[in-house]
């Protein structure tokens, strides 16, 4: 602790505070805050008060954003949100932008695309701020974030690491693999057994249920959610939350061509998937069509 | 004299703008700040998006998003012909994973607003974290809530027809563990008691024997006088019919039916929050009403003696983590795990059709309401809790919150009673 | 390097002969020594290549599939419409069907009539997969630029595939009082109608 601890400032701008709150879920957050000095946070008891917040004079060295953002019209106090946003990322060392809307602009840019969008990126585009102060963003897209992911980043700055960043400024580490990594229903993706309907541990989602798994970067099954599960663990396809394209449309229902799923698994060619397809879909394996456990009534 | 207040560290900020008059509260306009669509991003979406986009509205109450949507949906649905009836075991889990949400809820307020706001009101501070007492709580009851929906927040496992999980036992064992570590801490730090007794009181003369951090509550509030202060309309109202709460409307002492057809929402000038009233007028939703309605016996005691004043409001929603936890504990040993999940095989294709989902959220009762045409949302309207509890004073009458403040000879005073009614700006400006 | 070689070429020729024989006599009319003998090689020799008549009937089909895939792949890859792609692929099979009948036939006669003898080892698609894949391929793209009309894939496959085996087959009974390659026009027409958006 001889090192100077690192001044934390947590910013909201067009959000429902999931982030927050999802970040609360930490089961070590206070240790993890121990090596911060938190400056300002949305809901946890901070030295400063929101109106020296918005004085814009408080001092930031890690700057967390979340929610999306719109130049003009959004106000805090009479104080617009992004002139607030930008003033703090000048002083900052280092800009996290937590969850979809603050990297990506999210669901709540659908309500108008042209003027709401993320702080370094308008969907994959790179908006004016990109230029400025992408060399010191970390995004951190999911929706909402995902507490470990957050912790990860936070504990490497607080120890001077560097994180290896994707060409969006993702932390390679988090999301360097897919969704699919790591779920439960793997095997059943293997031999491409879907899922009957909804409400069975048995079967893959990729094929009626809309899940997004195997195109969808993130760690949701190598790192569990609230420590214990995922959606896709428990049958609901995953919506692809963590992508600049979020939220697509038919959020429940695989769009096929054909049959076949309109999108691969990511950097998978279509010969290639569909030659697998093809031989693995011949088999018909006793044991994935039958159920797990069988329980007497 | 107006006096400007920002109310901050709820869900969001809002404004409360003060009307003095000879060192009182005359008037309060509460006003929150931007609009974000969700209604209108739905427009134009497949129906079982709402699934996804709604709980979007609150990072806080979004699994109540989740259980209105979908109950939106069937209700739509069976309007349109098809028949959807759910198994016991889906009720079961769907009612768990929401009890779960609420019990989060509450405590985040208790020990994240509630304590540390009244120890900075009253100087009177114990030095405590009591924010790693909410973080603790919360992470294991949601963890509770997770094993069945995938995670918290913002899950989409309720489906029309029932659940995504299929779980197993020992899915059901870990929830069990975790609501009983849950019980644990409501019995060691906030009620200090075991919970038999503490549900066993049943007056406000028995009040005494409660410890922990609920005693302190108390203590604090009635030595400082001000448990007596935050009455409002004494109108209190629920909707969600479900197995634990009941529908109806409480006034006086009459307890009666209730219809939502007679909800109606209204634009209110400077804010973009839309109030709401029943038969034109303004009740109160949240814990307190439904205590009331369902005549919970220690807060129709505590009513008894105090009205709707902030001690009893801010009882009965400590108290309701109780039954909470209790009943969320009884859904799991009922459990029938080789009943379906989910009785739908395949997407419904109803193409035309207007359903209504209500749930009961920690704030009261959540309304959504999808209209859809031709296989996709022509409109959906969402009706939350802190709507009738936040809307400002009409023509005709006062606002609940808003009267519930008018008197105070102190902002800071009346910004507690505010906090009281568990604010969420999110959620009222979706 | 030599030696492997040679063998693979090899192997090939028992596979193309095979073919013929299978196609022409018959299956089950057809022993391992009259392919040894037109190959003019010893029957343990061939037994060295092929462990049974069984497993040269599976290793033939998957060659078939894998010809017959090729040529759609290259169809798949060019810059045109899925009505032009019609047209190719109907070429494309009437024109095997011409000049190495034999192929459709044993896909036709030996294939399709023997399900048995690809019981095991050739289920379901295992062994034509170089041809469906590329079938799929060709749907999945005619359906995404939104040329075809989005079905079930085996009733589309069904559709198409039947009805040029179809042909085939009537012109090999000696039905058909045309050449195949006058069809093409007609027949590419008749499939593009029912296929597209």
């Amino acid at each position: 602790m001889s090192q100077k601890r690192l001044k934390l400032l947590w910013l909201q701008s067009i959000t429902c505070n999931g982030n927050t709150h999802s970040f609360l879920n930490h089961p070590d957050l206070f240790s993890i805050l121990s090596h911060f000095e938190l400056i300002y946070h949305p809901v946890l008891e901070t030295s400063y008060d929101i109106q020296a917040l918005l004085s814009g004079r408080l001092d930031c060295d890690v700057l967390i954003l979340e929610g999306s953002f719109r130049q003009e019209g959004f106000k805090k106090g009479g104080i617009e949100v992004f002139e607030l946003v930008k003033n703090y990322a000048e002083k900052a060392k280092h800009i996290i932008s937590a969850g979809t809307c603050s990297t990506f602009g999210g669901i709540f840019k659908q309500y108008d695309p042209d003027s709401i969008s993320g702080f370094c990126f308008n969907g994959e585009e790179r908006t004016e701020s990109y230029e400025k102060y992408a060399s010191k963003t970390i995004s951190l897209p999911g929706c909402p974030i995902h507490p470990k992911w957050l912790s990860y980043v936070l504990m490497m700055l607080s120890h001077g690491k560097k994180i290896p960043l994707d060409e969006l400024h993702r932390p390679q580490e988090l999301y360097g693999i897919t969704v699919h990594t790591g779920c439960v229903r793997n095997e059943y993706f293997e031999w491409k057994v879907d899922t009957k309907g909804f409400g069975l541990k048995e079967g893959c989602s990729f094929y009626e249920n809309g899940c997004q798994g195997p195109y969808t970067r993130g760690s949701c099954n190598k790192i569990l959610w609230n420590d214990t599960s995922s959606k896709t663990v428990v049958g609901t396809p995953c919506f692809g939350c963590t992508e600049p394209s979020f939220p697509k449309t038919a959020l429940y229902t695989t769009k096929t061509n054909m049959g076949i799923p309109a999108t691969m698994p990511l950097g998978v060619p279509r010969r290639a998937y569909l030659t697998a397809t093809g031989i693995a879909k011949s088999f018909k394996i006793k044991r994935f069509e039958e159920r797990i456990i069988t329980y007497d009534s | 004299m107006i006096v400007k207040k920002l109310i901050e560290k709820i869900e969001g900020e809002a404004e409360l703008d003060f009307t003095f008059d000879k060192g009182k509260v005359e008037d309060v306009r509460i006003s929150f700040g931007f609009y974000r669509g969700i209604e209108e991003i739905l427009a134009g979406k497949d129906p079982y998006d709402a699934l996804v986009i709604t709980p979007r509205v609150c990072g806080i109450c979004n699994h109540a998003h989740l259980i209105a949507a979908v109950r939106a949906l069937e209700n739509g649905y069976e309007s349109a012909g098809a028949k959807i009836s759910l198994t016991d075991k889906a009720k079961n889990i769907r009612e768990f994973t929401l009890a779960c949400e609420l019990i989060q809820n509450h405590m985040k307020w208790f020990y994240m607003t509630i304590l540390p706001q009244l120890e900075k009101l009253l100087d009177d501070r114990s030095g405590e974290n009591h924010a790693l007492k909410a973080s603790y709580f919360s992470s294991t009851i949601t963890k509770a809530l997770a094993i069945f929906a995938g995670q918290w927040p913002h899950s989409g496992y309720a489906v029309p027809g029932g659940v995504t999980c299929d779980p197993t036992y020992i899915d059901v064992m870990q929830a069990e563990n975790l609501i009983d570590e849950s019980i644990r801490f409501f019995e060691q730090m906030v009620a200090g008691i075991p919970m038999h007794k503490y549900l066993n009181i049943d007056s406000v003369s028995e009040l005494h024997k409660i410890n922990g951090d609920l005693a302190r509550v108390l203590r604090l509030l009635g030595a400082s006088r001000m448990a007596e202060t935050g009455k409002s309309h004494d109108r209190f109202i629920v909707f969600g019919d479900c197995i634990l709460f009941k529908a109806g409307k409480s006034m006086a002492t009459t307890v009666s039916n209730v219809d939502i057809q007679y909800v109606e929402e209204m634009l209110q000038a400077g804010t973009t929050a839309k109030a709401v009233t029943y038969k034109n007028r303004f009740f109160e939703v949240g814990p307190l009403a439904r205590a009331m309605v369902a005549k919970e016996p220690i807060v129709k005691s505590l009513h008894k003696r105090y009205k709707d004043s902030l001690i009893t409001r801010v009882f009965a929603r400590v108290h309701e983590v109780a039954i909470l936890l209790e009943y969320s504990k009884k859904l799991l040993q009922n459990l029938v795990l080789n009943e379906p999940s989910c009785t739908l095989q395949n997407h419904l294709k109803a193409v035309d059709f207007e359903g209504v989902g209500v749930a009961e959220a920690a704030r009261g009762s959540l309304i959504h309401k999808t209209t859809v045409k031709e296989g996709l949302i022509a409109k959906y309207e969402i009706i939350v809790p802190t709507q009738w509890n936040l809307g400002n004073s009409s023509n005709t009458e006062q606002g609940v919150a808003a009267k519930a403040m008018i008197g105070s000879s102190d902002p800071e005073e009346a910004g507690f009673i505010f906090r009281a009614f568990d604010i969420c700006s999110v959620c009222t400006t979706q | 390097m030599k030696i492997a070689e040679k063998k693979a070429r090899k192997r090939e020729s028992i596979i193309l002969t095979a073919l013929q024989l299978f196609s022409t006599k018959g299956f089950h009319k057809t022993t391992i020594p009259d392919i040894a003998d037109k190959l003019h090689m010893s029957v343990g020799n061939l037994y060295n290549y092929f462990s049974s008549k069984d497993m040269l009937a599976k290793e033939i089909i998957k060659f078939t599939s894998e010809v017959l895939g090729n040529e759609i792949k290259t169809v798949n890859m060019m810059d045109i419409s899925s009505e032009e792609k019609i047209r190719k692929i109907v070429e494309i099979y009437f024109g095997m069907a011409s000049e190495k009948p034999e192929m459709i036939e044993y896909f036709l006669r030996v294939y399709l009539s023997h399900r048995e003898v690809f019981a095991d080892g050739c289920e379901g698609m295992t062994c034509v997969s170089g041809f469906i894949t590329e079938i799929m391929i060709f749907f999945d793209d005619g359906v995404s630029k939104e040329e075809l009309r989005d079905q079930d894939f085996f009733s589309a496959f069904g559709l198409f595939m039947g009805y040029l085996g179809g042909m085939v087959f009537l012109k090999g009974e000696e039905i058909l009082p045309r050449e195949l390659d006058e069809y093409v026009d007609d027949i590419s027409r008749n499939i593009y109608y029912a296929l597209k958006a």
